[in-house]
């Protein structure tokens, strides 16, 4: 079990309801104009006059005459997706957007796995609902194309499906959450229809029912030959796969990371805001590090806290110029740590940075110099960042000779020796 | 409850309380709205968000009493769609019903919505004199910080009292402007207050651009809000808490280079050159300005779009340089001033520079260059 699909619940619509909290449970659709355009999202409360994406948005005002039409805003839908990955890759770094509102995660080595992928799926959807203010639908399973069912079986229904699947374990239709076990799969799988697999359009589709076959589950039972001779040699290879519940294709990250993070669970929940801070500070040199390493350099920080409670908080602070070193990063950390409330001991903490961007044009373009450090500032100005920046890729450099443990700042040191 | 009111009156009182309702900007958690409040003739209309309060009173002809909530944009644009002449509204807990003309709308009254309510300070008001805080006001909050994710305490303007007066400071750490209003006593001695910069925005658009002191403005605070009184309207707003940043260290002792030049003439081209920079990747393409004797080239380079450059005369006294500047900033900064002929003093290229008004001694706008590779 090592694969989700998370999908956002009507995300167009959800995000024009976010940002207009007077249109929440109004019929709405983001979409073209009533003369011409189509329907591109469809809240749930507009589902249920049978609006569906991709319908004339002529034809679903004639469904809802009281339907709220909005105009698409794709800039602000970007900048929600991206909020998004970036949340996603606190997980785990092997994530696939397939799409604004969509995306894969391979969750084998994320962080607290331990806990079930079930349980690690919940975690998920409540953190994009309270970091985003949005729902979404999470569906697990071994490999893609369950994952993907998966999440759709979790969906809100605004009305009864055509086929209630099958071996639907654990949570419920509707409930957002879908995890299939392994040894469920088949069966959940095989209650579909064959249209619900990936390759099998209306004309396909048609075919197969031409010869009998209707569910995935009868797709199963059609020899590999006949289905080859039925639909050709690649596609009927790929339907014969895909109805044994073989799926290949991986988990392919984009390429370009959103962000670099760093997060440690403590052994034993930790109370002092200080030594907090100061590990706040060390992981930030070490998110430093790897963005020296990929070439880039954050103008967004946010920390993550998990207390003894299992509630978890973030806060993210975007600046107007990159963030070159570790000290600087750890001191926007240090800053956020102190700006959430205060909690029973933290279990877990993290220090991201986002908004990466290439080394070398952060660096050519011009910076707005602040009033509080200024450029004769030692440690926080101009000048010092660049003596600072030098001082930082030549730890870097020893460290990637003789070891992480090398070198560390004398508050690291002490920390660690006073630890010891 | 229910009344009947002119349109234009009733349109007025609900888009200058809407403006504290404002849908973006508030808590995702409770859906904004208006409350509309009847006792006799009187008609109090109060829109509000977790920070701001804004109650506006209005005469209209009362039927009978009674208080309810509405969906801020939606009454809004539903009054302004109406033909002038009057309007008629009659709410319950469930629905309000608006009408004029042959036009009735039934609307829900928002679920979950609820007025925040702010402390009243007890304590007397004092009465403010328009004119000059409008201007202060003016020129004092284009510098507070806008986006609060970044630095909550300066997003506000700091009201603090002088020996003498009254000075406003705001920064959002690229600029500074501060305004003594001397013989104004707002505050004791030796107190201050950290008020939005939001809320000032508000009293300035309802003082307008140039009230007479027939306007009266009555101040009053606590520990935690402030309230003013302009008018028939009162705007109720929480305190942010500090520290503010300590300004006065950053204030340069002294400049090696000053700039005299017409106000007007710096400003226009300043809007013009600045035009090259818009269509650029960061909208923020610095404007590099060298000084020399005659006065000042103002130059916009960009890879993408070309370039602009622009000759203002003026009387510059010391040594050649250039210094580049987030244009929008240094245009600020350049209107807020009063005085025709405005000084720009200038220590390097890294080194706050500052406007103030030739022979204004009451007003300066800090301002820190771009640097420029």
């Amino acid at each position: 079990m090592h694969l989700l699909h998370l999908d956002m619940d009507s995300f167009f619509a959800s995000v024009e309801v976010l940002d207009e909290p007077a249109l929440a449970g109004r019929p709405l659709v983001v979409g073209g104009s009533v003369e011409r355009g189509v329907v591109a999202s469809a809240s749930y409360e507009a589902r249920r006059y049978g609006i569906r994406s991709a319908m004339p948005t002529a034809e679903a005002r004639r469904r809802c005459p009281d339907l709220v039409v909005v105009r698409p805003r794709h800039a602000r839908y970007g900048e929600v997706s991206r909020q998004l990955l970036e949340l996603l890759e606190r997980v785990t770094p092997l994530v696939e957007p397939v799409a604004l509102d969509e995306a894969y995660l391979d969750v084998r080595g994320a962080r607290w796995c331990g806990d079930g992928v079930a349980s690690l799926a919940a975690q998920l959807r409540t953190e994009v609902r309270e970091e985003l203010g949005l729902a979404c639908s999470v569906g697990g399973g071994t490999t893609k194309l369950v994952a993907k069912l998966a999440s759709k079986a979790a969906k809100p229904r605004p009305s009864a499906p055509g086929v209630a699947p099958a071996g639907v374990p654990r949570q419920g239709p509707g409930s957002g959450v879908v995890v299939v076990a392994p040894e469920d799969e088949l069966a959940f799988l095989h209650a579909h229809r064959a249209r619900a697999l990936p390759g099998v359009g209306p004309r396909t589709a048609d075919k197969l029912r031409r010869y009998g076959v209707d569910s995935v589950g009868d797709l199963a039972l059609v020899e590999l030959g006949s289905l080859v001779r039925l639909l050709g040699r690649a596609h009927g290879t790929l339907l014969h796969d895909l109805a044994h519940g073989d799926d290949p294709r991986r988990v392919e990250p984009s390429r370009v990371a959103v962000s670099i993070g760093h997060e440690e669970t403590f052994a034993a929940d930790e109370r002092s805001r200080d030594r907090l801070a100061s590990l706040a500070r060390e992981m930030a040199e070490r998110v430093a590090s790897r963005c020296r390493g990929a070439g880039v350099a954050p103008r967004r920080v946010t920390v993550k806290v998990r207390f003894g409670d299992f509630t978890t908080r973030t806060r993210s602070r975007t600046l107007p110029a990159v963030l070159a070193t570790g000290q600087a990063l750890g001191a926007v950390a240090a800053d956020l740590l102190d700006e959430l409330p205060p909690g029973p001991g933290v279990r877990l903490l993290g220090v991201h940075a986002s908004l990466l961007v290439p080394r070398d044009e952060a660096a050519a373009g011009p910076e707005q110099l602040s009033l509080f450090a200024p450029p004769g500032d030692p440690e926080t100005g101009a000048d010092g960042t660049q003596r600072r920046e030098g001082v930082e890729a030549a730890a870097d450099a020893i460290r990637d000779r003789f070891g992480a443990a090398a070198i560390a700042s004398l508050a690291a040191t002490a920390r660690r020796a006073g630890a010891g | 409850m229910k009344f009947r009111t002119e349109r234009d009156g009733l349109l007025e009182a609900l888009v200058t309380a809407g403006r504290a309702a404002g849908g973006r900007g508030a808590a995702a958690t409770t859906s904004p709205s208006i409350q509309l409040s009847l006792r006799g003739n009187q008609l109090e209309v109060t829109g509000s968000d977790p920070d701001l309060v804004v109650e506006v009173r209005t005469s209209v002809s009362g039927d009978a009493d009674g208080v309810t909530l509405v969906p801020p944009r939606l009454i809004v644009e539903i009054v302004r769609s109406f033909e002038p002449g009057t309007v008629s509204i009659v709410g319950d807990d469930d629905e309000v019903r608006i009408s004029s003309g042959r036009a009735e709308f039934a609307v829900r009254v928002p679920v979950g919505a609820e007025i925040t309510r702010l402390t009243s300070p007890d304590s007397d008001g004092i009465t403010l004199p328009s004119a000059p805080f409008a201007d202060g006001l003016r020129q004092v909050v284009r510098a507070a910080l806008t986006d609060d994710s970044r630095a909550p305490q300066l997003t506000g303007v700091l009201m603090v009292a002088t020996d003498t007066g009254l000075r406003l400071v705001a920064t959002d750490s690229y600029r500074l402007a501060f305004r003594d209003l001397e013989g104004l006593t707002a505050l004791p001695a030796g107190n201050q207050v950290l008020v939005p910069a939001r809320a000032l925005g508000e009293i300035q658009r309802l003082l307008g651009p140039s009230p007479d002191d027939s306007d009266t403005l009555v101040f009053r605070h606590s520990d935690l809000d402030a309230v003013f009184d302009v008018g028939a309207v009162r705007l109720t707003t929480r305190l942010l808490r500090g520290p503010f940043p300590d300004y006065q260290r950053l204030l340069p002792p002294g400049y090696p280079h000053a700039l005299h030049v017409a106000r007007d003439e710096l400003a226009s081209a300043l809007r013009r050159v600045r035009l090259m920079g818009r269509d650029a990747k960061d909208a923020a393409t610095p404007v590099r300005i060298t000084f020399g004797t005659d006065g000042a080239e103002l130059a916009v380079l960009t890879p993408e779009s070309g370039r602009a450059s622009e000759r203002v005369d003026g009387r510059f006294d010391g040594d050649e340089l250039t210094v580049a500047f987030n244009p929008g900033y240094l245009l600020d900064g350049v209107e807020a001033v009063r005085a025709d002929t405005l000084v720009l003093e200038v220590i390097d290229s890294t080194k706050p520079a500052t406007l103030r008004g030739d022979g204004e001694d009451d007003y300066r706008y800090l301002l820190m260059p771009v640097r420029v590779s």
